[in-house]
């Protein structure tokens, strides 16, 4: 306001003499004084137009900066263009203030150097199953809440990463994730806490992105999650990824947050994408092996399940582990276009007695799955992103999956002799079939529907069990 | 029998679906929407004619190192057209979301046009701006976006460093003091730079803009009787470059269309049309063609006299960086 006053006595400084000249018609020398001084007076009023249009453009920048952070706080999808045209700087934080987005990875908070964030991400799968055939056993049709898990995950101090993932799914409360990683240095990082150990490849898929709702038989034989060390990373330009570490030690497919004993087991992992850094059809290939190894004595004894999720295999009493473990896990992809396979085999050995009997036991399972996405996006590791979300009236149908697996798994035969477990309870394989289709509505919610169907070997009294036929339903949103 | 007829349903089902129309998002810099408007729909029928899809691409513009920083907080481009190759180094090496050979990936150095900075004056050019030693004139008003968030700036001031360099004997003492007082007299920053050239030409604000010269022939075409431009001796050579965001781009299915865009950008169409629009081609017969929009000057590369982008950022725009110590607002 002060430069307008200003600029207005200014202008009626300058037309007064104006006047005066009309008036009085001056002499030569006063004419030319006149003059200079009307031409240092439009100088001043220049220049105090000038401070008048930068502060009024400052304060217009500042708007806009301030609409532009706000409309990044107010907004759902950044990703999404407005009328083909995105607005500029969206999400962006401006010097040392924080932004505050919503997208399709969840809620963000983010500092303005972006040393620091927090990430709220959330997993949700309602599951419908209904079983068929005397095989189904234990377990009644029905809804269940298989994963209930919101997600925090994040950055502190730019080098440190932490993810924490509970999960309240199936009426009870367990801590999957929990764990920091340290990534400092280009080719290496440290991970500490509760995570997936580096072993099975299909386990440490996300189960939002598995072609079926429920994993394969050679997950049954490696760990869900276990507390320990990893060191990890990936070499020569993401070729050659690897982890080595030192973990607690869990029975299969199980987790913990506490040891049960004083021994460890040690894992390690090498995956090796050796074409993948150029687009070609071999890119997608990916070949590997998981390793651990370390004593199980006094472990708990695990059991094994079925694409249903009823026990198939479990041993007789007064079994325990004892001696050593030593768990293989062969793996492999390839993905190429729409349409992906992945191999998995599963090899444990492990010690067990009863009485006086101490015994190495072995277990194989293995797995051979296809898929392939009817409506043209890139199959991955990853779940696709539809190339037209779900929105009928403007043509969006979503992605279209199908896909078929077969696995078998199987204990050496003396495990019966020995009395670890009884013939007339416990098949001596099981093989499973299973055939899904999946529909991404668009990259967070995706409708899954998989037949199953388990036939076993011996676990009956005078035969074989009789096999398992389920059919599951699932929708899941996730974003994290 | 049954199987091979269901397996023939499948597939001549995935080939209707995958024949179906296709989206690319470009995330580019501020001044480029007119040129990516005519390269789009340039592009968008050739690839009819090539393959009978349908490719619709969105344009989002900014200042290209808030852009990028978009990218990384989630933005998702299929193909990034940056001001500046840091900001997509930024998007390798911190989001992982392309190889860090991405330079490698398409001709000069994934740069299909180059650039420069030059000045647009007001009509007459009132206070005879004439070469850089101009600007640092007591009460000249000289505007130029924040090179914290525009690549056109980061440019301007290398170039105006560069100068200065080279005018004092690589003196970086007195390529400081240059600059210094260059920034003296900028009045404010935008964070872009079509935003700097609504300040100078719409609001009327300051002596002379230091503009991206297809900008300021922009500037030019629509304000044609109030500013001009000003070449000066020497300034330096821009080289904006371009790359398909490879993770988001096989998330999409998009990879070969953005693939196809992208060198496109090389066709002899491609190229007559950056030229058209007043960006220097790499095509020595567009560039024939087009001559008169390319005045001759000196120009020196961000390699030869700053040792390349990553040294550049490091020491001038990072935070406590030179222009942080040199930069004080208000005229």
């Amino acid at each position: 306001m002060g430069y307008r006053k200003s600029l207005l006595q200014l202008t009626l400084l300058l037309a007064l003499p104006q006047a005066g000249i009309w008036a009085q018609q001056p002499q030569t020398d006063d004419r030319e004084a006149i003059e200079q001084e009307m031409v240092e007076l439009r100088k001043r009023i220049d220049e105090l137009d000038q401070r008048l249009r930068i502060a009024d453009r400052n304060r217009e920048i500042q708007a806009e900066a301030d609409a532009a952070r706000a409309k990044a706080a107010g907004s759902v999808n950044p990703a999404l263009p407005v009328n083909g045209l995105l607005p500029a700087g969206n999400l962006v934080a401006q010097g040392s203030e924080a932004v505050v987005a919503a997208d399709t990875t969840g809620f963000t908070i983010k500092s303005g150097d972006g040393n620091f964030l927090l990430k709220i991400g959330a997993d949700l799968q309602v599951d419908t199953r209904s079983y068929s055939g005397a095989g189904s056993g234990s377990f009644a049709d029905g809804m269940l809440l298989r994963r209930v898990r919101p997600t925090f995950s994040g950055t502190v101090y730019k080098y440190v990463d932490y993810f924490f993932r509970p999960d309240f799914g199936q009426g009870s409360t367990i801590i999957y994730d929990a764990y920091m990683q340290l990534n400092y240095f280009r080719h290496i990082n440290l991970r500490v806490g509760k995570f997936k150990p580096p072993v099975g490849l299909e386990r440490l898929q996300s189960d939002d992105d598995t072609s079926f709702v429920e994993r394969g038989l050679p997950t049954l034989l490696v760990p869900s999650r276990d507390i320990g060390f990893q060191i990890g990373g990936d070499l020569l330009n993401r070729r050659v990824g690897y982890q080595v570490g030192v973990f607690n030690g869990v029975v299969d497919n199980s987790l913990s947050d506490a040891a049960v004993g004083s021994h460890h087991d040690y894992a390690g992992r090498v995956f090796l994408t050796p074409f993948a850094p150029n687009e070609n059809f071999l890119s997608g290939l990916g070949v590997g092996i998981g390793a651990t190894g370390g004593s199980v004595d006094g472990l708990g004894l695990p059991s094994y399940k079925t694409f249903g999720q009823n026990t198939f295999f479990s041993f007789a009493s007064g079994v325990t582990e004892a001696g050593h473990r030593t768990r293989l896990a062969p793996q492999a992809y390839y993905y190429v276009g729409p349409f992906g396979l992945m191999v998995e085999d599963g090899l444990t050995e492990e010690g067990l007695q009863k009485g006086n009997v101490r015994r190495d036991i072995a277990f194989r399972a293995w797995e051979t799955e296809f898929s392939y996405i009817l409506t043209g996006e890139k199959k991955g590791f990853a779940s696709p992103t539809p190339r037209h979300s779900f929105d009928p009236s403007n043509h969006g149908w979503g992605a279209v999956e199908l896909a078929v697996r077969t696995g078998e798994f199987s204990a050496d035969h003396s495990i019966f002799s020995y009395g670890f477990a009884s013939p007339t309870a416990t098949p001596r394989s099981a093989r499973e079939w299973v055939g899904g289709v999946n529909w991404y509505l668009n990259r967070l919610v995706r409708i899954s529907g998989d037949y199953g169907v388990t036939g076993f070997e011996g676990g009956a009294i005078g035969g074989s069990r009789i096999a398992e036929r389920v059919l599951i339903f699932r929708f899941q949103l996730n974003f994290i | 029998m049954k199987h091979t007829a269901l397996l023939a349903s499948i597939l001549a089902g995935s080939a209707l679906f995958a024949a179906g129309p296709v989206k690319l998002l470009n995330v580019s810099y501020d001044p480029t929407r007119e040129l990516y408007e005519h390269i789009n729909a340039a592009f968008a029928k050739q690839w009819k004619a090539k393959t009978g899809q349908d490719v619709t691409i969105a344009q989002s513009h900014g200042g290209s190192g808030a852009q990028a920083r978009s990218v990384l907080d989630g933005l998702q481009a299929d193909v990034v057209t940056l001001a500046l190759a840091y900001d997509i180094d930024v998007l390798a090496e911190k989001g992982k979301l392309l190889l860090a050979n991405w330079q490698s990936k398409l001709p000069n150095g994934s740069t299909p046009y180059t650039s420069t900075i030059v000045f647009l004056v007001r009509k007459g050019n009132p206070k005879k701006i004439k070469d850089w030693d101009d600007l640092v004139r007591p009460g000249i008003g000289v505007i130029t976006p924040n090179p914290k968030s525009s690549g056109g700036a980061r440019w301007a001031y290398l170039a105006a460093w560069g100068y200065a360099l080279k005018k004092n004997n690589n003196d970086e003492n007195k390529a400081k003091e240059y600059v210094t007082r260059l920034y003296k007299n900028v009045p404010v920053l935008d964070s872009g730079a079509r935003g700097s050239t609504t300040t100078f030409a719409q609001r009327g604000i300051g002596d002379v803009l230091l503009s991206w010269e297809n900008e300021a022939h922009l500037a030019l075409n629509e304000l044609g009787d109030k500013v001009e431009i000003v070449t000066p001796s020497i300034s330096i050579l821009a080289e904006p470059p371009v790359a398909v965001v490879e993770k988001v781009a096989a998330k999409h299915g998009t990879t070969e269309v953005a693939k196809a865009y992208l060198e496109f950008l090389y066709s002899d169409e491609g190229q007559e049309i950056e030229a058209k629009d007043y960006y220097r081609p790499r095509s020595a017969a567009a560039a024939a063609k087009y001559a008169d929009h390319f005045p001759k000057l000196t120009l020196f590369t961000i390699d030869e006299v700053f040792g390349g982008w990553t040294k550049a950022q490091a020491k001038h725009f990072s935070d406590g960086g030179m222009f942080d110590k040199i930069y004080t607002p208000g005229l």
